[in-house]
């Protein structure tokens, strides 16, 4: 019994040092998410040389065309269907049968603590494709939704099923940063597209000064805002407008909280601020005593905890009791911004960052459908406003997925909708001053679209949370 | 003794035989105990001597027979039904509770009696008997020495107020020197009226105080007499008393 | 069964040395993160806190700070102490560890956001009323928590008494899945909140610095545990209890009901988990389905470390668990330079655990276990 425990013991140990170096499980799930892409690389090699035999038997007359050179223009000039369309078939195509639908899909976190993000953005997807209608009279469905159960194992399964169907082009979602490291190089590899509404990990895209994250794959879109900025938009407000000179800021290890915790820390100190401690939690710690004893010994003005429920509920309810932080300001980002933490009588009093989600009139320009029309099918349908900021990301986001699926497939003689694949990624790579419901749109050369304007809520009562949710009073724009 | 054999016996085994799965331990054993008298089984290693206790006490159930208390049978009856009616033992080895006090121990021997002064009583009467266990009452059990164990041990017994007291090798495990003195606890217990059934190794010393005793050999009653004739048996002498 | 402990004589091994080096290293660990911490205490400037912090200052704890943590570690290690005794118990009596028990807390725990919702509706979750209320919430905790763990016993452990001690064992892990899924059915998987607290109950006693609900948390556990004592020491119950769970043979020798008495260690057991459920949901004011996990295998723990079987044991293991939970990383890590030390807090359990069964394999105050389980 004696050795029973010892190697119990050893296990839960190891198990806990590895589970407290989040970076190093990062790390270990990236591992196996690139080893998960050299195989994927395997299916897409095997994928390309099928797609070659069909694009030789296609393109076996343009391969003559060019040997005999520029003669035989006008041959080419009246394969016009085919000429009008982007791409170059580096990646294949999708084929759709006449009568057949296009298939995309939805990836999001819809069971579990986060299905309050996932769901509208699944049902932004699912209102996006019917606001949409036909693409060159095809229909489109977006499928039954996918979950990435908002971790690594969840999305790289999901996006394991979602390669293995060829017709597939591209994907909405992941929900979570988390999902999306590991579904990424996945999707990336079999040549589809992945646009996330919610994702903001500076990892998945760039540090937008020209540099990739570390889990940035071709392929990768988003319509969320780059963490960079709410972490810099954080920083200036605690620093310019709250005018206070050092802070603490506590995250969850995960690479959301993770990131967006260390980007508040280095635009903070970037201000000419302190930044006392950077600490994480584990998710299911209730007892935050200890952790916020580590930060109080550095006195900070102002506390930045960017995580979830139920910690964020532990921090703001314990942090007014310890020792040293009785008048410490307390700040979320938008994963605490939600009905369910506002609701709680601790969080009175906090600031919030997040997108500017005061969408009013805007209209997404494909669909036509304004974010007010949106909500009133939304509240409809599912008899509930939208319990995240994220939907009009998801709608966004699939609008220009179909678009980009228009601009990228011809009909063929027989019929069928045939969709390039490299000019799915051509025409979302070249969108510039799209109008859609959470603005304008620019996508830049890492997959970054959204709109990057950030701004701060003030909650001054958890018996009025739309108050507080309009209650701006710090917007900010990178320049 | 012709007075003992003219009441009825307090325990009888009728025709028991008993298995543990597929092995036969006991063969058709007739045992009788009668009150007050003082009797042993004597018999070698797996010669069925543990099992023919546990069956007396319903630790184990026979496969056929029948074991009679005081005329009723009790085969389905458990261990705490034949205590309360005033069978117990002394197991072999002593099998104190090493980690409750002395007094916890006695206490635990009276587990299913009510009767607050009688318990009193029976404490102040054990403690009487042997002095030394009333000095090391508060004491954990597992630190007294082998002879005084034994002593609470008995104790722990007659705290139960028994009419019959079956003791599993008294003497196993005693120094030498302690094995004279536990033979005259076990002869100043039976003087007290409480019949003894004894199983023992030791048949010289057990002969020796006995009145009548069985030998049982691979689960059989091979012989059944008195102590005197026992004891003189060549036989017996032979294979159980160490005689060429 | 000793798996660090030399035979006295036999040539040491490889793994012996390993195990020493092993016990050296930590111990070492400890002392020196000790006297670090002692230093930057009294010059938070010393070489050393400078050399361990990057060439800063280290910083000082202060005293408040110093009380908060060992408040907390108390009020914690009392919850951890009383789930204890339930395993500690089980394993004494049937010598297998009940892994559902961390279940039987959690649906004590879920009894009390229940009733406490339900109060709070009628408006007694609130001011003085609330005394006698929380009295009757511990109440009906206690028994729903209790009646869960007997049915337990019942449905699931009596049918294999006598088996391998491995198969309740396994058993256990079902019984907890099956416990949490039906909590999970029952109430959805979100995380449940209670409702606030009374306001008197959030203060801070003047002078003493500690928050009236886990000065409550410490009273009531610290009641329980002496009840729990008086029950097991000085009852005849709970003398054949402690006689069962020595040996059971002769224990029904003395016409103890050997069953009876395990579904009574069951039950005080789940009695004592109900209690503790109850106190978290008003330290921490959320209960989830999965709630009784880890505080479930941090009791086992701190019943492994006071020694299994041995009932002070598992509340001193307990409260020392708590304790080092919310000391360790602020009193040994951090001194010693180690980067976001409280994330380690886990891990400082677990390393707790196997120090301890290296330089005392038997837990700190020594285990109790049954004859056969001795063998």
């Amino acid at each position: 019994m004696k050795k029973l425990f010892m190697i119990l013991g050893m296990f839960l140990s190891l198990s806990m040092v590895a589970a407290a170096c989040g970076s190093t499980i990062d790390e270990v799930a990236s591992d196996a998410a690139d080893a998960a892409g050299d195989a994927a690389d395997a299916v897409e090699d095997a994928a390309e040389d099928t797609a070659d035999a069909v694009e030789d038997a296609v393109t076996d007359d343009e391969d003559a065309m060019e040997e005999e050179d520029a003669m035989e223009e006008e041959d080419a000039m009246e394969e016009e269907a085919m000429a009008d369309h982007l791409g170059d078939g580096s990646l294949g195509q999708v084929v759709v049968e006449a009568g057949a639908e296009v298939q995309i899909r939805s990836l999001n976190a819809i069971t579990g603590d986060v299905a309050f993000l996932g769901l509208p953005n699944q049902r932004g997807v699912e209102q996006a494709v019917a606001d949409y209608g036909d693409i060159k009279g095809f229909g489109v469905t977006s499928g039954q939704g996918l979950d990435d159960l908002c971790s690594a194992d969840g999305g790289q399964a999901a996006a394991q099923q979602i390669v293995a169907d060829e017709q597939i082009v591209g994907v909405i979602g992941t929900s979570c940063s988390g999902a999306a490291t590991a579904a990424a190089p996945l999707i990336s590899a079999a040549g589809m597209v992945m646009i996330s509404g919610s994702n903001t990990s500076p990892a998945l895209t760039s540090d937008q000064q020209g540099n990739a994250g570390p889990d940035y794959h071709v392929g990768y879109y988003r319509t969320a805002h780059n963490d960079l900025f709410q972490g810099a938009a954080m920083a200036e407000f605690v620093y310019n407008e709250l005018g206070l000179t050092s802070a603490a800021a506590i995250h969850d290890g995960d690479p959301y909280t993770n990131g967006l915790a260390d980007a508040f820390a280095n635009a903070f100190e970037a201000l000419g601020g302190t930044v006392t401690t950077v600490v994480g939690v584990a998710k299911e710690d209730t007892d935050m005593v200890p952790v916020l004893t580590e930060v109080a010994a550095g006195s900070p003005e102002a506390l930045f905890f960017p995580i979830f429920q139920p910690a964020g509920d532990f921090v703001a309810d314990q942090a007014p009791g310890v020792a040293g932080l009785e008048d410490t300001i307390l700040l979320a980002a938008d994963g605490l911004l939600t009905d369910g933490f506002m609701e709680l009588a601790q969080s009175e009093g906090m600031h919030f960052s997040g997108p500017d989600v005061r969408f009013g009139a805007n209209t997404n320009e494909s669909t036509g459908v304004s974010a007010d029309e949106f909500l009133a099918t939304y509240e409809a349908n599912n008899g509930e406003a939208p319990s995240a900021a994220f939907w009009g990301h998801s709608y966004d986001a699939t609008a220009m997925l179909l678009d980009a699926i228009d601009a990228a497939s011809f009909v063929d003689g027989d019929g069928h909708l045939v969709i390039d694949r490299q000019g799915v990624r051509d025409h979302l790579n070249s969108i510039q001053g799209y109008a859609g419901i959470i603005g304008t749109i620019n996508c830049d050369a890492f997959g970054d679209c959204g709109s990057q304007k950030i701004t701060v809520i003030k909650h001054d009562s958890a018996a009025d949370i739309e108050a507080s949710k309009a209650n701006v009073v710090f917007e900010y724009a990178p320049s | 003794m012709s007075t003992a054999e003219a009441t009825k016996p307090i325990l009888e085994f009728r025709n028991i035989n008993t298995h543990y799965g597929a092995v036969h331990i006991l063969k058709d054993v007739n045992l009788a105990i009668y009150p007050g008298e003082l009797v042993c089984l004597l018999g070698g290693n797996a010669s069925g001597k543990s099992t023919t206790l546990k069956t007396l006490l319903g630790m184990v159930t026979p496969t056929s027979g029948e074991v009679v208390l005081d005329g009723e049978v009790v085969n389905d009856k458990p261990t705490s039904y034949r205590v309360e009616r005033g069978v117990t033992m002394v197991p072999e080895n002593r099998r104190l509770f090493k980690r409750l006090s002395v007094l916890e121990n006695l206490q635990l021997g009276a587990y299913l009696r009510n009767d607050k002064d009688g318990i009193a009583n029976d404490l102040e009467r054990i403690y009487t008997m042997f002095p030394r266990v009333k000095e090391r009452m508060h004491q954990k059990s597992g630190t007294l020495s082998g002879g005084e164990q034994q002593m609470v041990a008995m104790g722990r017994a007659l705290m139960a107020s028994p009419r019959v007291l079956l003791m599993d090798e008294p003497s196993m495990g005693l120094a030498p020197a302690l094995v004279q003195t536990n033979f005259e606890l076990i002869q100043q217990i039976h003087e007290e009226g409480i019949a003894i059934f004894m199983v023992e190794q030791n048949a010289n010393m057990a002969l020796s105080i006995a009145d009548r005793g069985w030998v049982l050999q691979t689960g059989k009653v091979v012989l059944d007499d008195s102590a005197d004739s026992l004891l003189a048996n060549p036989d017996l002498r032979k294979s159980y008393l160490g005689e060429a | 069964m000793t798996a660090a402990v030399r035979v006295k004589g036999a040539p040491r091994t490889g793994v012996d040395w390993f195990l020493l080096l092993l016990r050296v290293l930590l111990i070492g660990l400890i002392v020196i993160g000790l006297l670090a911490f002692i230093a930057q205490q009294i010059d938070p400037g010393n070489a050393f806190a400078k050399w361990t912090h990057d060439g800063e200052e280290a910083s000082r704890l202060t005293w408040p700070q110093f009380r908060g943590l060992i408040v907390t570690g108390l009020s914690q290690g009392a919850m951890y102490g009383l789930i204890a005794l339930g395993y500690s118990m089980v394993y004494g009596v049937l010598g297998f560890i009940n892994f559902a028990h961390g279940e039987v807390f959690m649906v004590g725990a879920f009894t009390g956001f229940i009733m406490s919702t339900k109060f709070d509706e009628a408006g007694w979750w609130d001011g003085w009323i609330f005394i006698p209320v929380i009295l009757f919430t511990i109440l009906v905790c206690t028994l729903v928590a209790t009646a869960t763990a007997v049915i337990m016993e019942r449905v699931a452990y009596r049918p294999l008494r006598g088996s391998p001690r491995l198969i309740p064992l396994i058993t256990s892990i079902g019984v907890s899945f099956f416990i949490q899924n039906a909590v999970i059915l029952l109430f959805g998987p979100g995380a449940k909140g209670y409702p606030p607290n009374p306001e008197w109950l959030e203060e801070t006693i003047p002078g003493l610095g500690i928050e009236v609900k886990k000065l409550l948390v410490i009273i009531v556990a610290a009641i329980s545990m002496a009840g729990l004592w008086y029950f097991v020491e000085r009852t005849k119950t709970g003398k054949a209890m402690r006689a069962v769970a020595e040996d059971k043979e002769i224990a029904s020798l003395m016409g103890i009901d050997v069953n009876r008495t395990i579904v009574t260690t069951f039950a005080v057991g789940g009695a004592m988990a109900g209690i503790a459920g109850i106190l978290w949901g008003i330290l921490f004011k959320s209960v989830i389905a999965t709630t009784g996990f880890l505080p479930g295998i941090k009791a086992f723990t701190a019943a492994v470390v006071g020694g299994v079987g041995n009932l002070g044991g598992a509340m001193a293991g307990g409260v020392s668990l708590g304790g080092a939970e919310a000391l360790a990383p602020l009193m040994l890590l951090e001194p010693l330079g180690v980067e976001g030390p409280s994330q380690l807090r886990d891990a400082v359990v677990f390393t707790l655990l196997i120090l301890v069964l290296l330089v005392k394999p038997t837990g700190l105050f020594g285990e109790r276990l049954s004859a056969e389980d001795r063998a």
